[in-house]
């Protein structure tokens, strides 16, 4: 038991808690892991957090992750209630189907989408040609494609746990169907709703890849931002300030899906 | 008229007859039970009658209007659920108040009935408790505010005492007879538990494998039961096989007896139903005689098992008895009651 605990404790500290200190001392000190020298407080890196850049990424990166999340709110509930009512003897095979995606490399599905949307694709094949690199509409179909499943799942565990007799009793009480949905199976799946916001809404504020590939370089969100700051600028101090802000942010939502969710039950 | 008539009700699952032909009707302020072990068809009959379940055949008409096409939210009837069902996210107040809320009724109108109903299951300084927070009898009496406040023509209960403890469920039998002769609105009561349906109902339904063994008033059901499985069912039984010679002549045992049961076929085989604490034993030769085999105390009284020709007696007597003592039985011709064997 305690060395089960030990063995946690060291992967805990070698690749959580050992990065994030590594993040917070390249983003308030003089530390780099490419130079070495003396340490010394430094917020240098803080006015990225001012710069036009930062703030149109971020809002950019907001607008997406809410268009994402909207859409596959609107998409998902719906899947996930008539999942969770189907009697269908192939129903594990739809739910499969669902997660069968998540499993393939999320890279690939992203350069799949790449291929299509381009005006010469397999798609011709068809008599379809798509022009949508560059545009919003691609980055949105691409998001939503991959985090769906994130949306799906919570409100299918809540709602499958749903007591049918307690349907039954809103029924029995005069809840006509639609006031049954809205009095009684809305606000039991809330927590499950919570989850599929937070697990949608939190990596498609994160994306990078997706958004390089499909908009061939042309939106920044704030993933492309921490790349770039990394890997052309070598400015790691202002890439760990966003990394560190995305995480903060990321602690507060999670803050307050534990209160929603005190169980974590609905958790995929 | 009767207020509930159900003519011809069929209905099976898969290829298990949960219902065969079931007809029989309920009179208005009547405290009825469906009185039968698990898998009898009693529960899915309420369910029929809830408007959960769709018969394959025949019909059920409540006040004379047909209500088998009547969705269960357009249904004047309201059900107390086997594991209460309340509403998780609503606090005891709201629940109760959920059917009037459906029924749109002015917000005043509804505080005044709620804590009415409240206040007559006992409940009336708990309204803004979360259901989480209410101990099984609490949440028992929730779940009959919530379906009475409505005032239904007929309130189904299914088995809504089974998960309480034995003293908690004593007490709530009386209240629940209470409050539907307070009330004086149909009780229809699902349950297995015989004493629970003799306690309380005006007539109880004996149901067993779908079908409708006997109805009657609990004293008939209990004294006259007309068929083996009825007389086990209701109360521990002594169960013996007779002939029936001619009318209030009956020979089991060896000798024949008088009874006051008449109407058979003469030579008739019969089963004869002595209940255990019409027995009583004496330590004398008579004429039938056996040996204590065991006893048991039971509190009220002791349960003395006796072996006449290797035959199982059950008797309950206040005097207790030792073990291989030789006794003989003695009963009056009243507590035997003669059912045909079916």
């Amino acid at each position: 038991m305690f060395k089960k605990a030990l063995a946690f404790r060291i992967w805990l500290f070698v690749f959580i808690v050992g990065p994030v200190l590594l993040l917070v001392l390249s983003a308030l000190t003089s530390y780099s892991i490419l130079r070495s020298g003396p340490i010394q407080v430094e917020f240098d890196a803080l006015s990225i957090l001012l710069d036009e850049i930062f703030i149109q990424a971020f809002l950019t990166s907001l607008k997406f992750a809410g268009y994402v999340t909207v859409i596959s709110l609107l998409i998902g509930y719906p899947v996930a209630y008539t999942l969770s009512q189907s009697k269908s003897p192939y129903k594990r095979l739809y739910i499969l189907a669902l997660i069968v995606p998540v499993w393939s490399n999320m890279l690939l599905r992203i350069i799949a989408f790449e291929k299509l949307f381009y005006p010469d694709s397999i798609l011709n094949l068809l008599g379809i040609q798509l022009d949508l690199i560059g545009t919003d509409l691609a980055i949105v179909i691409g998001m939503t494609s991959i985090y769906l499943p994130f949306m799906i799942f919570p409100i299918y565990a809540v709602l499958e746990k749903l007591d049918s007799r307690v349907l039954e009793a809103a029924s029995d009480l005069y809840a006509h169907p639609f006031k049954r949905f809205w009095y009684v199976i809305l606000p039991l799946s809330a927590g499950g709703i919570i989850s599929g916001v937070l697990m949608t809404a939190l990596p498609a504020m994160t994306t990078f890849a997706l958004p390089e590939r499909l908009s061939a370089g042309n939106t920044i969100l704030l993933g492309n931002l921490i790349e770039n700051y990394v890997m052309r600028t070598a400015q790691v101090d202002v890439a760990s300030v966003i990394a560190l802000g995305l995480l903060i942010l990321m602690i507060g939502f999670y803050r307050v899906l534990l209160r929603f969710d005190a169980e974590g039950e609905t958790l995929v | 008229m009767h207020l509930i008539d159900i003519n011809h009700l069929t209905k099976t699952f898969d290829d298990t007859r949960a219902l065969d032909d079931v007809s029989f009707y309920i009179d208005e302020n009547e405290f009825i039970t469906l009185l039968g072990p698990s898998g009898c068809g009693k529960t899915t009959l309420l369910r029929i009658l809830g408007g959960f379940e769709t018969p394959d055949a025949g019909s059920v008409s409540l006040s004379g209007q047909d209500i088998l096409t009547v969705p269960a939210f357009e249904r004047e009837v309201n059900t107390v659920f086997q594991h209460y069902a309340l509403f998780p996210h609503l606090n005891v107040y709201d629940n109760v108040a959920f059917g009037l809320k459906m029924k749109k009724m002015a917000p005043d109108v509804i505080a005044d009935k709620v804590s009415k109903a409240l206040k007559m299951v006992r409940l009336g300084s708990l309204s803004k408790r979360r259901i989480q927070q209410l101990s099984g009898g609490q949440k028992q009496r929730v779940a009959i505010a919530r379906a009475i406040v409505n005032e239904p023509k007929v309130l189904l209960l299914d088995e809504p005492l089974a998960a309480l403890d034995l003293k908690l469920r004593q007490d709530m039998q009386y209240e629940l007879k209470e409050l539907q002769r307070n009330l004086g609105i149909t009780f229809i009561y699902v349950t297995h538990d015989q004493e629970e349906a003799l306690t309380m109902s005006d007539t109880i339904v004996v149901m067993n494998e779908g079908h409708i063994l006997q109805i009657g008033t609990p004293v008939d059901i209990y004294n006259e039961p007309k068929t083996k499985f009825v007389a086990h069912f209701i109360g521990e039984s002594n169960i013996i096989p007779a002939v029936m010679n001619a009318d209030y002549r009956v020979t089991f045992e060896g000798h024949t007896f008088t009874c006051v049961d008449h109407g058979f076929e003469t030579n008739q085989p019969v089963s004869v139903v002595i209940r255990p604490e019409d027995i009583t034993l004496k330590q004398e030769e008579g004429i039938i005689n056996g040996v204590v085999d065991a006893i048991t105390f039971k509190g009220v009284h002791y349960e003395i098992i006796v072996y006449v020709n290797d035959k199982e007696y059950v008797i309950h007597s206040i005097h207790p008895q030792e073990v291989g003592t030789s006794v003989s039985l003695h009963f009056d011709a009243e507590a035997i009651h003669v059912m045909a064997d079916v």
